[in-house]
């Protein structure tokens, strides 16, 4: 019993060792170049639908990468290289719907439908707790069908 | 002519599925086998009329008919022979078309399989199901998506071919209809549950009989979900697979849907609990195919794909609008005959897992559906423009993803009732370690970051519990002196087959979408850039004419190697041209070639834009479909298909009848 345990603990101290290690980066700040491909990603092409800026080639994608790139040497955070693509377009750029107002809806709901399904269960899963039946006697009779069929 | 052949062929499916739903419904009345046997029978015609209206539609395409609307939009002269047939689907209204003729091979195949039963009122119902959905698509046709019409005015000498995207790459031919026989297929297990609603006969019978349905169904689905992730990285040329766009979330959405149903209808088989949400779930299934149908074919999402837009979208809203409402309407009526005899006993538990799964499933579903139709929700509300994009469902949808691989390592080794300590300790013990050892592994090769690491990690975890339920399995065949192959089929197994299809998908995308690195070079002939190790050199460009499109060819070396040819396509009727891209794929990563500007004629130095993209584990997807395919071929194999009771793992025998009961009437 004890080594059982032992066993589960050394493999989780393993587990959380290596994930501690894995999840430090690796050290070196991302570049401008790195940071402003990841801005990209969260903005549409404005000529396309669902495509970032940063995986088309529509031209108009082209020259946002280029002014994400010269805004990110400029020093602008996130939220700033952000705002000014909703300035230009409208808030339909952002792929990352903002979190409050109305696009904050998209966000919370999942989260609140999932929280009252997981407690809609675990009321459920109280409520299935076995209760003691008494066996009728057509159960009874039942039963001994059953058991003496060939 | 054609136009005459095929609004004839389309009348006759009309009038055959309204008959036939008549005379089963009047059969039903009178309880007369005779006429139940006869409706049955419209089927057959159904089926003759879509494929006369398919024959015709083809004969049209093949011979240059332009006096079809549908041809003069979607053929021309100068389409290769392969891309004009699969012109019926690049547009509206053949692709009603081919949903119709799948509708009644489907119906066929279910009018033969149940031929001995047709006066069974449970078939009979179901076949009204059936015939009534392929009434609508015929109706569709006769009215606002007619393939049929034909122009106004003189009948033009060519046409502009089907959009440059769909005849660029012969996928084309098998990513469409694999899809559709997907959607369509769940028509058959969704009629069977509103039979059953019907009959008040809500016992597990036919859950059994359209198990392989189903399973068939999700098959196909799943080839055609992946197939079209291969298309898009092989043609669409912008390096991914999944953009997280409207139409590929239509057809994951059944896809969600149906992969809970596989799981929970288990439950109610083996425990009799969870009628209502299996019902619900095929329900859903089947309505967010229609759904998907019309979000993609309206034009009420514009997105890469949608290359339609008609007067149809109201209609499939009605007709999906109904669908829900006659179920709800039909699993409120039967509220009480769907009140579960079981209990579930303990939440650590092989029935408390497939909850848990449902719930994940419940979930994925939600998250994917609210973010596909929120820009329209939003819209609605208070004008607001936004979109709702791939940062959004990769955030919300990891945990879910995540949690599911978890599961898809315990359920498989809990027990049904309740589990015990010392149980899960020797079931779990080896893949744990498995797991954690491929883990500190990952760590140690620098790879970084948590999600991936989790992804590494918690697949090796489920992939393991796989195959150790698979080895177990192999040593009971070779026990029981049965052939080795039965350790692999049946459902149980075969989904362990699939599991393991799925661990192997999962672990491409966790690699492929955390550590992909790209860049754009211009390069002179000659010059080489290099990139993660690899190394391009740019040797040419060269233009090849071919009959319906012109093609900018790049020749480029890779790592001093094999040359690749990344090109760029100009179809005479197309503004943008569009690129092919020339992957160079590999075990560990895929070295993804684009040609984004071809040299400028009178360029000096003639420099082209050379994308390149280094985006590792990009062939785990492929592999990984294709195995989840394999599995589920395995897992619909005949013969020990359902366990002896006496088979089972330590449960109650099962609640289930050997042979489905047959109900004489």
């Amino acid at each position: 019993m004890t080594r059982r345990s032992l066993s589960w603990a050394a493999l989780a101290l393993v587990l959380a060792g290596a994930l501690v290690v894995g999840s430090r980066g690796d050290g070196s700040p991302p570049s401008d170049a790195e940071r402003a491909h990841r801005i990209a990603q969260t903005m549409r092409c404005p000529t396309c639908r669902s495509q970032s800026m940063a995986d088309s080639d529509a031209p108009a994608a082209r020259q946002g990468r280029e002014e994400i790139l010269r805004r990110v040497g400029d020093g602008q955070t996130t939220e700033e290289i952000q705002d000014y693509f909703v300035s230009r377009f409208d808030d339909s750029i952002l792929l990352d719907p903002r979190k409050e107002g109305v696009s904050g809806l998209v966000w919370a709901l999942p989260v609140l439908a999932v929280t009252a399904a997981v407690a809609g269960l675990a009321v459920a899963f109280r409520r299935w707790r076995p209760r003691r039946r008494q066996a009728t006697e057509t159960d009874r009779a039942l039963v001994e069908e059953a058991l003496h069929q060939p | 002519m054609s136009a005459v052949a095929g609004a004839a062929a389309v009348a006759l499916g009309l009038a055959s599925a309204l008959l036939g739903v008549a005379t089963l419904a009047i059969g039903l009345r009178r309880r007369d086998p005779r006429l139940l046997r006869g409706g049955q029978r419209y089927v057959w015609l159904v089926l003759a009329g879509a494929l006369l209206a398919t024959a015709a539609m083809q004969y049209a395409l093949l011979t240059h008919d332009f006096s079809l609307r549908f041809v003069a939009a979607n053929g021309s002269r100068s389409t290769p022979t392969l891309y004009t047939i699969t012109g019926m689907w690049s547009a509206l209204e053949g692709s009603i078309l081919l949903w119709g003729l799948v509708l009644a091979g489907y119906l066929a195949v279910m009018a033969r399989r149940f031929r001995d039963r047709a006066a069974d009122p449970m078939v009979a119902w179901a076949t009204i199901v059936g015939l009534a959905v392929a009434a609508f698509f015929f109706l569709l046709m006769a009215g606002p998506a007619n393939p049929f019409r034909v122009v106004d005015g003189p009948v033009p000498l060519d046409g502009p071919g089907p959009n440059p995207l769909l005849q660029n790459h012969p996928l084309v031919a098998f990513h469409p209809p694999m899809l559709y026989l997907g959607y369509v297929g769940f028509t058959i297990p969704f009629a069977f549950a509103l039979a059953a609603l019907v009959t008040g006969r809500l016992g597990e019978g036919w859950l059994v009989e359209t198990r392989r349905w189903a399973l068939f169904a999700w098959g196909f689905l799943t080839a055609g979900i992946v197939l079209g992730a291969w298309w898009s990285y092989e043609v669409l040329g912008w390096g991914g697979y999944w953009a997280w766009d409207p139409v590929e979330n239509a057809s994951l959405l059944p896809w969600l849907t149906a992969t809970a149903y596989l799981h929970s209808v288990m439950v109610q088989e083996r425990r009799g609990m969870l009628r209502v949400w299996n019902l619900s779930l095929l329900v859903a299934t089947f309505s967010l195919t229609i759904l998907g149908t019309f979000l993609t074919r309206s034009g009420v999402l514009e997105s890469v794909h949608a290359f339609s837009e008609s007067a149809v979208g109201p209609m499939i809203l009605g007709f999906f609008a109904l669908v829900v409402a006659v179920s709800i309407a039909l699993i409120g009526w039967r509220g009480d005959r769907l009140r579960s005899p079981g209990a579930i006993d303990s939440a650590v538990s092989r029935e408390g897992a497939f909850l848990a799964n449902n719930l994940g499933f419940a979930a994925f579903t939600f998250v994917v559906l609210l973010g596909t139709v929120f820009p329209l929700i939003a819209e609605a509300l208070n004008g607001e423009q936004l979109s709702v994009g791939a940062p959004y469902f990769n955030r919300m949808t990891a945990p879910v993803g995540l949690t599911l691989l978890f599961l898809m390592a315990v359920a498989p080794v809990l027990p049904w009732r309740k589990a015990s300590g010392d149980v899960l300790h020797r079931r779990l013990a080896i893949p744990a370690w498995t797991a954690v050892a491929v883990v500190v592994a990952c760590v140690a090769v620098g790879v970084r970051g948590l999600g991936p690491i989790a992804a590494f990690g918690l697949g090796t975890f489920a992939a393991a519990a796989a195959i150790r339920h698979l080895v177990v399995s192999v040593r009971a065949a070779r026990r029981a002196g049965s052939p080795v192959l039965r350790a692999f089929t049946g459902r149980t197994n075969g989904g362990m087959v699939v599991h393991i299809g799925v661990v192997v998908l999962a672990i491409g995308f966790a690699g492929s979408s955390s550590f992909a690195e790209s860049r754009q070079f211009r390069l002179a002939p000659g010059q080489s850039a290099s990139l993660s190790g690899h190394t391009v050199t740019y040797l040419g460009t060269r233009t090849v004419e071919e009959p319906h499109k012109t093609v900018s060819q790049a020749r480029v070396r890779i790592d001093g190697g094999k040359v690749y040819a990344p090109g760029l396509n100009q179809f005479p009727f197309a503004t943008q041209a569009i690129g092919s891209p020339s992957v160079k794929t590999g075990f560990r990563e895929d070295v993804y070639l684009t040609l984004v500007a071809a040299p400028e004629p009178d360029s000096p130095d003639g420099t082209a834009v050379i994308g390149v993209r280094i985006q590792p584990l990009v062939v785990w997807l492929w592999t990984g479909g294709g195995i989840m395919a394999f599995g589920t071929l395995l897992a619909a194999w005949p013969g020990g298909r359902r366990r002896r009771p006496q088979e089972t793992d330590g449960g109650p025998a099962a609640v289930m009848p050997a042979e489905p009961v047959k109900v004489a009437t």
